[in-house]
């Protein structure tokens, strides 16, 4: 896997207020990653950034090899992107609109333009005026305007704005198939966390332009996590565990410690051989949420202080 | 870039305002047809036959006036005037009023230039703006082209608009003209003094060039109506300055031109360029020359201002 999106410490700073300060991430090709963040973060401010409409004070935007800087047009012409909401114009019909974008792009035939139509579902409206389009409709053909030209690089800013239960599942199929088919690298953002977990391999956190933390949705992958064991002798278990070398400490009615799986069930067989009653063995899993939370709330109360 | 252009076309003819404006040009001049017709057939009476008395008798009133005045310009406009009166005499050839055809129609359409200038204005305002306005400027500015190109072909489209609309005029016109007045003399000639000559001109020659003389200051105004919206991004205030100043403009700027010398270097002293087919100048020292640098000055500064500001604000409407 390589990098298609790289930021290298961008910045932003609009009237001596630093919007974005040292922002660097990557996005490889074939995953998804999210942009998570409470309002006024800095991510619709960062997406304007990657796809030119915004200058960085400093820093370098990297699309996949190409500075963006240094040749705009080789840049951007990998991208498909929709900042904030798709703007369409309205007084032409669906098709109309794709054929204003098919014009711009080198070797877009009509078969991809049906192909897109088709994928996106708006085989039966393509003709209509774009004003008498459902919020949804434009979503849709929004996506569809983003993927014409075979980019390599998609990135929605909320996409599910404003979408219904079926339209956000429909989305998150969408994103996750052409990033694990295709091999896209894909860059949503959000500030809804449950959205965010099923849509995407990896959740970047921005706060106050900042990223506070990047990290896997899923946990698998994290080799030991924290269990909490509940026992009668609390001391004794410790002692074993500590012993054995075990990252254990005393919790609530029992203890915490940090185990891989295939450790669980040696740890519950010595327990038993030294009499030690079980009564609870579970995972405390800190979920994403909890850290979203945490990290907002740390930062709001040390922006009020 | 052929393809920015295309799709600026396409948005544009797509617009039912379009329609509307087109539709105005053409029932507007077909009115004035009829109108002229009016005219005319009211004052059939006073007979034309004898026309060379009737220039002999303008050419007794100018040489009194002559006399009597002091003003530069005017003395030199009637000394025009006498020359290519004369000029007529003895050549046998009569004014446009004497046999009323197409080609004086057109002529006197020319006058609807105007309108042709407040609808390039009204789309020079909007074809910016109206991409911020519609927040569309988004999806096109994150196309493969850099943004001077996207802005260029912008403008073409606004000068190709203009060069549109003046044709629809130009036709009806001559179609309008041709329906109420007959064809007339196809080899009719037109007279210029130039030099203290006078010159024949092919008819049809001169009022190609009187259509798209008398659009350069549509052309300027235009293109300053694209540099507010550009700059401002909206497009209200753009349609505001630049109708306002193509009506009055040049009333303002001939009642300066009679006290200040520095006149001759604004904007709408040099638009007219007519005062050079017709061989007598606003003010003194002003040369074809001297009006098409002014000109281009003025033209410059307008899509400089534009282009820069264009490719250097970030855009987060
Ligand atoms: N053009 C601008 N001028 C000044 N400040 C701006 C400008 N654009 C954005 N900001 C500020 O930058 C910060 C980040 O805004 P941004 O729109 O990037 O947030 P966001 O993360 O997309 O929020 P949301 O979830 O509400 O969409 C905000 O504090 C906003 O006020
Ligand atoms: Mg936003």
């Amino acid at each position: 896997m390589k990098p298609i999106i790289e930021l290298r410490n961008v910045s932003k700073k609009i009237r001596n207020k630093q919007i974005i300060d040292n922002l660097s991430f990557k996005v490889m090709a074939g995953e998804v990653l999210g942009f998570l963040g409470p309002n006024g973060a800095g991510k619709t401010t960062t997406i304007r950034m990657i796809t030119g409409l915004m200058k960085v004070s400093s820093g370098e935007i990297i699309i996949n090899g190409t500075n963006l800087k240094q040749d705009f047009e080789k840049a951007i012409s990998q991208i498909g992107a929709i900042v904030e909401n798709p703007e369409l114009y309205k007084f032409l019909t669906g098709y109309e609109n794709l054929m204003q974008a098919a014009r711009l792009y080198k070797g877009v035939t009509k078969e991809k333009i049906n192909q897109v139509v088709e994928m996106v579902g708006l085989k039966d409206h393509i003709h209509n005026k774009v004003k008498t389009y459902s919020l949804g409709m434009r979503q849709r053909l929004g996506i569809a305007l983003c993927l014409l030209h075979d980019p390599k690089v998609l990135i929605l800013d909320e996409p599910t704005n404003g979408l219904d239960p079926a339209g956000i599942k429909e989305i998150r199929h969408y994103l996750r198939k052409l990033a694990h088919e295709n091999n896209l690298a894909i860059l949503v953002s959000s500030h809804l966390l449950s959205e965010m977990e099923m849509m995407c391999d990896r959740i970047a956190i921005i706060q106050n332009g900042k990223l506070v933390n990047i990290q896997r949705v899923k946990e698998e992958e994290v080799k030991t996590r924290p269990y909490f064991i509940q026992v009668d002798k609390i001391t004794s278990a410790l002692n074993i565990l500590q012993d054995a070398g075990y990252e254990a400490n005393p919790h609530e009615h029992g203890i915490e410690v940090y185990l891989e799986k295939k450790q669980v069930p040696e740890i519950i067989q010595q327990f038993v051989q030294q009499n030690i009653l079980i009564y609870e063995v579970k995972v405390i899993s800190k979920s994403l949420e909890d850290r979203f939370l945490e990290i907002t709330n740390d930062k709001a109360v040390t922006s009020h202080a | 870039m052929l393809n920015l252009v295309k799709n600026e076309s396409v948005k544009l003819l797509k617009r039912p305002s379009t329609y509307i404006m087109i539709a105005l040009i053409v029932v507007g001049t077909i009115l004035f047809g009829f109108l002229t017709q009016w005219l005319h057939s009211n004052s059939k009476n006073d007979s034309n036959n004898d026309w060379k008395q009737g220039l002999q008798q303008d050419i007794e009133l100018y040489e009194q006036e002559y006399e009597n005045t002091n003003e530069e310009w005017y003395k030199n406009w009637m000394e025009s005037q006498i020359a290519i009166n004369q000029y007529r005499i003895e050549n046998d050839i009569p004014p446009s009023y004497v046999d009323y055809s197409m080609w004086s129609f057109i002529d006197e359409s020319s006058l609807m230039i105007t309108f042709v200038g407040l609808f390039v204005i009204i789309i020079a305002s909007g074809i910016v703006a109206n991409e911020y306005s519609r927040g569309t400027i988004k999806m096109l500015l994150v196309k493969p082209y850099k943004r001077w190109k996207i802005l260029l072909s912008k403008y073409i489209t606004v000068i190709l608009s203009l060069l549109f609309l003046l044709a629809i005029l130009f036709i009806t016109a001559a179609i309008t003209g041709a329906l109420f007045f007959g064809l007339g003399d196809t080899n009719a000639v037109y007279l210029t003094y130039e030099n203290g000559q006078v010159i024949e001109q092919s008819l049809l020659l001169y009022l190609i060039k009187l259509y798209v003389l008398s659009s350069v200051s549509t052309l300027l105004l235009a293109t300053m109506a694209f540099m507010i919206s550009a700059v401002f991004r909206t497009s209200g205030l753009a349609v505001g300055i630049s109708i306002f100043l193509l009506l009055v403009g040049p009333i303002i700027t001939s009642n300066l031109a009679n006290h200040f010398e520095w006149t001759k270097y604004t904007l709408f002293a040099n638009t007219d360029l007519m005062q050079y087919l017709e061989g007598t100048v606003l003010m003194d020292g002003m040369t074809l020359e001297f009006s098409l640098v002014i000109l281009a000055i003025h033209l410059i500064l307008f899509l400089a201002i534009s282009f820069y500001l264009f490719n250097k604000r970030d855009v987060s409407a």
